[in-house]
């Protein structure tokens, strides 16, 4: 469904943010894309999305396939009408908004009829969200926010779903809830999904497939089972010590991927 | 008493005020772009109707204009804003401040620098009441403003279109992250203003005639959107008959004491809001989140 090849994006023209990255994710698959902070996870993201030139950054090498068509140069809008919906980093609802104008932003596609059932069905699943209806959204909590920006996102009837980040700052349980929310409404919905993480833990439980960025280039790749199997992917990102602290001689791992 | 016909006349001019404004508040805020060519908007706006009305009746020719100067302002967003998009916002001030200075001249090549008058005005529509009489002016101003504040206002509040700009208002980027076709609807925006623009100031060069000091009208839309609270479509409304009252009772009371005062006023009256509201009357509050 979405194939990234060989992918090389830069910022203002001199900074290179990933540097040949290739990535896939299929029909009805959901894959994380983990990573630690500055390894290009939103830079992939951003250039997926048709978002970059509004970062000032480019593709410099490289295609972006979605849904059989070359999306590589493609216009926010269009990948969007093709069905590839993201929701970025940072909550980035529209705080002077209601949620109800939220939704209504997001389903800006649908025809008033589908808009407004779209929207009652949102209610009775998040009631939380039905009973601050009429405030605006940036008072709601962080955990509410990121409900609405999840049905946000449905509304915009998505085959693919890219997420980035939705555990930044919430507390475990909340990231605990908003992560099963994720799952279930993939499931319900079909839909394909992109996670992507740093809390590697909280990724791994609702994914098939995981890709590890560091410094711009994929350095693991695998099922899941694989990546909890694999040694380095465990250590670094799910903190557990496979083997003592004195023999993992970390540095020269490191380097055997750089 | 004779404040009353005073008041009246000042909501009318106070009603073209608030058209002038709108087209300004809804720029602003929908792109952040403080459009320092909003007087030359309603200039040549008004130019326009004035070529069409010598060959058409009046109300032709404003109907006409309208969708002539939608074109226009289309063609500046197009021209002038969009080759500057993602730009730092002040570059795109300040081609609207040399959009300006071209437009001034471009009008006073067309048109010439003489004072016109257009050559049949609207009907009648002035009328007394027991002592009282309003202008045709005044009643013409109403009739048109009102409705359309109103429906604008209804349009950005409560339409679908408008909550979309209101939201990219916000954020462009999220907006643009859920595939909302931010170019085009941010083109209707510049479009909008300067159809409002055009029909301040064609009521006014119907009412006095027009030359290219028209253009001075524009400044006038500072201290209303000002006032009114920048980003705030309903604050400009308000904003704009009450600096139009407040103008023409002192037109009436002070002038004669302090000759050229009133010209001053509307500033003076937002630096003294400002004091108490800095984000005038009916601006939006960042949120904070504690």
């Amino acid at each position: 469904m979405l194939f990234v090849e060989n992918l090389k994006i830069v910022y203002q023209g001199v900074i290179l943010a990933l540097q040949g990255v290739s990535l896939r994710v299929g029909e009805k698959e959901a894959v994380a894309l983990l990573g630690p902070n500055g390894a290009g996870k939103s830079s992939l993201v951003r250039a997926v999305a048709g978002l970059l030139p509004k970062f000032e950054g480019r593709v410099l090498d490289g295609h972006i396939r979605f849904s059989n068509q070359d999306t590589t140069h493609a216009p926010a809008e269009r990948v969007s009408a093709l069905g590839l919906t993201t929701v970025l980093e940072g909550r980035p609802l529209f705080r002077h908004l209601t949620p109800v104008e939220n939704l209504m932003a997001a389903g800006h596609r649908l025809p008033a009829r589908e808009l407004k059932e779209g929207i009652e069905e949102v209610f009775t699943r998040f009631p939380r969200l039905y009973e601050r209806r009429k405030e605006q959204s940036g008072y709601l909590s962080g955990g509410e926010q990121q409900m609405l920006l999840l049905a946000m996102a449905l509304l915009t009837r998505p085959r693919l779903l890219v997420v980035d980040e939705p555990s930044l700052g919430l507390a475990p349980k909340l990231v605990e809830e908003v992560m099963r929310t994720l799952d279930e409404l993939r499931r319900e919905k079909g839909l394909s999904l992109l996670l992507v993480e740093q809390n590697a833990r909280a990724a791994l439980g609702l994914v098939e497939r995981v890709y590890v960025l560091e410094q711009g280039r994929v350095v693991f790749e695998g099922s899941r089972e694989e990546a909890q199997k694999d040694q380095d992917v465990m250590e670094f990102y799910l903190g557990k010590e496979v083997v003592g602290f004195r023999q993992a001689k970390r540095y020269r791992r490191r380097k055997r991927w750089v | 008493m004779d404040i009353l016909p005073y008041l009246l006349g000042g909501l009318g001019n106070g009603a073209l005020y608030s058209l002038l404004a709108l087209g300004f508040v809804l720029v602003y805020r929908a792109t952040s772009v403080v459009n320092f060519a909003i007087g030359e908007f309603l200039l040549v706006g008004a130019y326009l109707t004035y070529t069409l009305s010598l060959r058409l009746p009046l109300s032709l020719a404003l109907l006409l204009a309208l969708p002539l100067a939608f074109l226009f302002g289309l063609l500046v967003e197009r021209g002038f804003v969009r080759p500057l998009l993602g730009r730092n916002v002040v570059a795109v001030i300040m081609a609207t401040i040399g959009l300006a200075a071209a437009l001034d001249g471009g009008v006073l090549l067309v048109w010439g620098a003489d004072l016109k008058y257009f050559p049949t005005g609207l009907p009648e529509l002035g009328f007394g009441l027991g002592g009282l009489y309003l202008s045709s002016r005044a009643v013409w101003s109403f009739l048109l403003g009102a409705p359309t504040a109103l429906f604008l206002l209804w349009l950005l509040q409560k339409s679908r279109y408008g909550v979309l700009v209101r939201a990219i208002s916000e954020s462009e980027v999220a907006a643009l992250a859920l595939g909302i076709p931010t170019r085009r609807l941010l083109a209707l925006v510049w479009g909008l203003s300067g159809a409002l623009a055009t029909l301040a100031g064609a009521m006014v060069a119907v009412a006095g005639g027009l030359g290219p000091n028209l253009v001075l009208m524009g400044l006038k839309v500072f201290p209303v959107a000002i006032l009114g609270g920048l980003d705030s479509v309903g604050g400009a409304v308000v904003a704009g008959l009450f600096l139009g009252v407040i103008e023409a009772l002192s037109q009436r009371f002070l002038e004669p004491l302090l000759p050229g005062f009133t010209e001053a006023v509307p500033f003076l009256l937002v630096f003294l809001v400002l004091l108490v509201r800095p984000y005038g009357l009916f601006g939006q509050r960042e949120i904070e989140r504690v």
